[in-house]
């Protein structure tokens, strides 16, 4: 008798506990649904149709049209081989980099430690549109800063057209990238290293481990999670590369810097082919899904 | 208290979820206040919604109450609620509006928009009745010629217009010794005296004589009048039907741009960036010109660079010296939102703006172009501009060539045009770029 009125408490607290959570959980999930879930399925809903505005045939079932000539698209393809390019560039540099400068200042006093955590947050922290129209003055074809130290060093013979030039646009686009990218990763690698158990260090110091050896052998294991986030956000940030090219270039010259995101905008609000651009967002979501679960299945079996 | 921080939960989420199923008429911010402008009208009053684009001080606020105050001291009966749109995202928020089924009544642009887009997919009204009115009877025929669409409804009614010129940098053209090739009582040059000059100001040690520029669509007129005028080419036929930018006389053109020195083509800059660095002296000339900037002191005395030298508006080079400059004509465009009571509240503003006699040249001097009649005289006169004004409305306007921008396809013809100009400019063969532009740009006409 006591049991069952135990048992029957017992669920009457799981059941009102369970009613506050999901209540607590409602506003979030409100969002999520609305901003997140039901755009995404008619996302992928709309991609089969030819919804294009001001088209006198409105919403025509095209099937997979819309994804067959995506890969006939001479433009989205280059626009995808640059967004593989800025990913393959930008994701090991940022991870490689930031994890040596946390690895530098990670246990320098705390107030050296917040004026480098700083200086590196900062780009983060500033306006995306104030950091790009600060570079874009510096690369300046005219009056830029890095034409007027090239040429007053003697580098640089003539001024070169860093965003207008073919050569070196994109690579420009990538070094702005990795400067607003660094800043992140740096403030968690450096709190993952303060983490690290130290009486495993000390152990392993003990036992005669050099300064390579510590760092592979004990602490690299312990932040490994860390890294795998980093890797997976900055993978997706790097897939999602748009307001440079909408502030710096627009996706030339001769569609250099097209990158997937910025031809989906245009071809979605400037060209009004929204089921095409939602094509696109599928295919790229499809992209990032399918790296992220490598970078996720290779991090498991480490 | 639990029940209480229950209560305030739900509540909360059922906010929430209300604020969702607003969503839709919240896509334009602009459209909800029209929305909630219209719900005030009181009865016997009739509210409208009116969206600008920047045309000069059409997106001032303070000059566009004033117009309303006294737009209202005649028509107490219309309320007008004004919205003001920049070039980066007014049509998306035009076409979300439409989507929305909140378009404005009234909306201020050129025959690009107002015809051959909105006016082309029947979502304008025929203003047709405005133009037989006595008011309208000598509108320039090629004013109306614009407004009109190819089946004859006029959906737009002209208010100001401007026509599109190049300008030149004084003192860097004395230095050169180049001024010898400026015709400068009636401001225009040979193509080959073009040349020269641009040879002979690159000789003096300047190396960017004039730039290409080709980042966006932004000023892309200057480009494009620059092309068409220097061998007297097209760039689209009479008829407005199909884009002839391929024609061997544009081909010449852009060969001969490609091939003289101190011309750059330049993908890192669109026309608002070349009118900067033609201002502050990194340029010697500039493609993007206009009375307004002629007379823009925003950094200093109109008509002047920064550094103080003097900034001569010159019409674009022509072989044969008949220039044909590409012109800016603006007016009003009133979308069909079902509500007869509403269109002809919209007509009865676009009437005070345009043909009242109190009224119409403080509308034309405010946009700081030009009367679309010549009937309309003396905008300027007494203010600082007037000589500007003059020398404009004299040498220039009267150059206003063929208002092409109304053929189908015009959206996709602008962004094929500075792409292909982006492609020469890397190196690409001037004939098969050509090409590639008219095949698109007609790909596009004919859908």
């Amino acid at each position: 008798m006591a049991k069952g009125v135990y048992t029957t408490r017992s669920k009457e607290l799981v059941r009102r506990e369970t009613t506050s959570a999901y209540l607590f959980l409602l506003p979030s999930l409100v969002f999520f649904i609305g901003f997140v879930i039901i755009p995404m399925i008619i996302c992928v809903y709309t991609s089969f149709f030819d919804s294009t505005m001001g088209k006198d045939a409105k919403d025509v079932f095209i099937g997979f049209g819309n994804y067959i000539e995506l890969f006939r698209d001479g433009i989205f393809l280059k626009a995808l081989k640059n967004t593989f390019v800025i990913v393959i560039i930008s994701v090991p540099v940022v991870c490689i980099f930031s994890l040596w400068v946390s690895s530098v200042i990670y246990n320098l006093n705390d107030k050296v430690l917040s004026v480098f955590r700083c200086i590196f947050y900062l780009p983060v922290v500033t306006g995306s549109v104030a950091v790009t129209v600060v570079w874009k003055w510096m690369y300046n074809n005219y009056y830029g800063i890095f034409n007027y130290i090239g040429k007053s060093s003697g580098i640089l013979k003539t001024n070169i057209n860093w965003l207008g030039d073919e050569r070196f646009a994109l690579a420009c686009i990538i070094l702005i990238l990795l400067t607003t990218s660094v800043g992140q990763p740096i403030v968690l690698y450096v709190s993952a290293l303060g983490n690290v158990d130290n009486s495993l260090v000390e152990a392993a110091q003990v036992d005669g481990a050099n300064e390579m050896q510590l760092f592979w052998k004990i602490k690299w294991p312990q932040i490994m999670p860390t890294t795998l986030y980093i890797l997976v956000i900055t993978t997706i940030n790097s897939f999602q590369c748009f307001a440079l090219i909408q502030l710096l270039t627009s996706g030339g010259p001769n569609h250099s810097t097209d990158t997937v995101m910025y031809y989906i905008y245009y071809m979605a609000f400037k060209m009004f082919r929204y089921g095409y651009g939602n094509a696109m967002g599928v295919v790229l979501a499809i992209f990032i899904a399918v790296l992220s679960a490598v970078q996720f299945r290779l991090a498991k079996e480490k | 208290m639990k029940k209480l921080l229950l209560a305030g939960l739900t509540l909360t989420a059922a906010g929430m979820l209300a604020a969702c199923g607003g969503g839709k008429a919240d896509q334009s911010s602009a459209a909800a206040d029209s929305k909630a402008d219209t719900k005030a009208a009181t009865d016997g009053e009739t509210a409208i919604s009116l969206w600008t684009y920047p045309v000069g001080k059409w997106g001032d606020a303070a000059t566009v109450d004033g117009i309303v105050k006294k737009f209202n001291e005649k028509h107490p009966e219309i309320k007008v609620t004004v919205e003001y749109l920049d070039y980066q995202n007014g049509d998306d928020q035009i076409n979300t509006a439409i989507e929305g089924k909140q378009a404005p009544d009234i909306v201020l642009e050129g025959p690009e928009r107002l015809v051959a887009n909105w006016g082309a997919k029947g979502l304008m009204v025929d203003l047709k009745d405005m133009f037989e009115k006595d008011a309208a009877s000598d509108i320039y025929d090629r004013v109306k010629s614009a407004c009109v669409s190819p089946e004859g409804a006029y959906y737009e009614y002209p208010a100001f217009m401007v026509a599109h010129c190049m300008a030149i940098n004084k003192t860097m053209f004395e230095k050169a010794n180049a001024l010898q090739y400026l015709d400068l009582d009636s401001h225009t040059w040979s193509t080959e005296d073009f040349l020269k000059a641009v040879q002979a100001v690159y000789d003096s040690g300047q190396q960017n004589v004039g730039a290409i520029y080709c980042a966006s669509q932004g000023g892309d007129q200057g480009t494009r009048a620059l092309v068409n005028n220097l061998y007297s080419g097209t760039f689209t036929d009479k008829d407005h039907t199909k884009y002839t930018a391929d024609s061997p006389e544009n081909i010449k053109a852009l060969q001969a741009i490609v091939d003289q020195a101190g011309l750059n083509f330049d993908p890192s800059i669109a026309g608002g960036d070349e009118i900067t660095l033609f201002r502050n002296g990194t340029l010697a000339m500039s493609f993007c010109w206009n009375a307004s900037q002629q007379t823009n002191t925003d950094n200093g005395a109109a008509g002047l660079t920064n550094a103080g030298d003097e900034i001569i508006p010159m019409l674009f080079p022509s072989d044969d010296k008949v220039t044909e400059l590409c012109g800016g004509i603006w007016g009003y465009g009133v979308f069909n939102n079902g509500d007869e009571k509403k269109i002809e509240a919209a007509k009865t503003f676009i009437d005070f703006v345009c043909n009242d006699e109190s009224e119409v040249k403080e509308s034309v001097k405010a946009s700081g172009f030009f009367p679309v009649r010549p009937s309309v005289t003396g905008v300027y006169d007494g203010t600082d501009n007037a000589e500007t004004m003059k020398l404009f409305e004299d040498k220039f306007m009267p150059s206003m060539g063929d208002y092409y921008q109304v053929t189908k396809g015009w959206t996709t013809a602008r962004t094929e045009w500075w792409n292909m100009l982006q492609r020469i400019g890397t190196g690409g063969d001037v004939a098969t770029e050509v090409a590639t532009f008219t095949k698109n740009a007609n790909a596009a006409a004919a859908q």
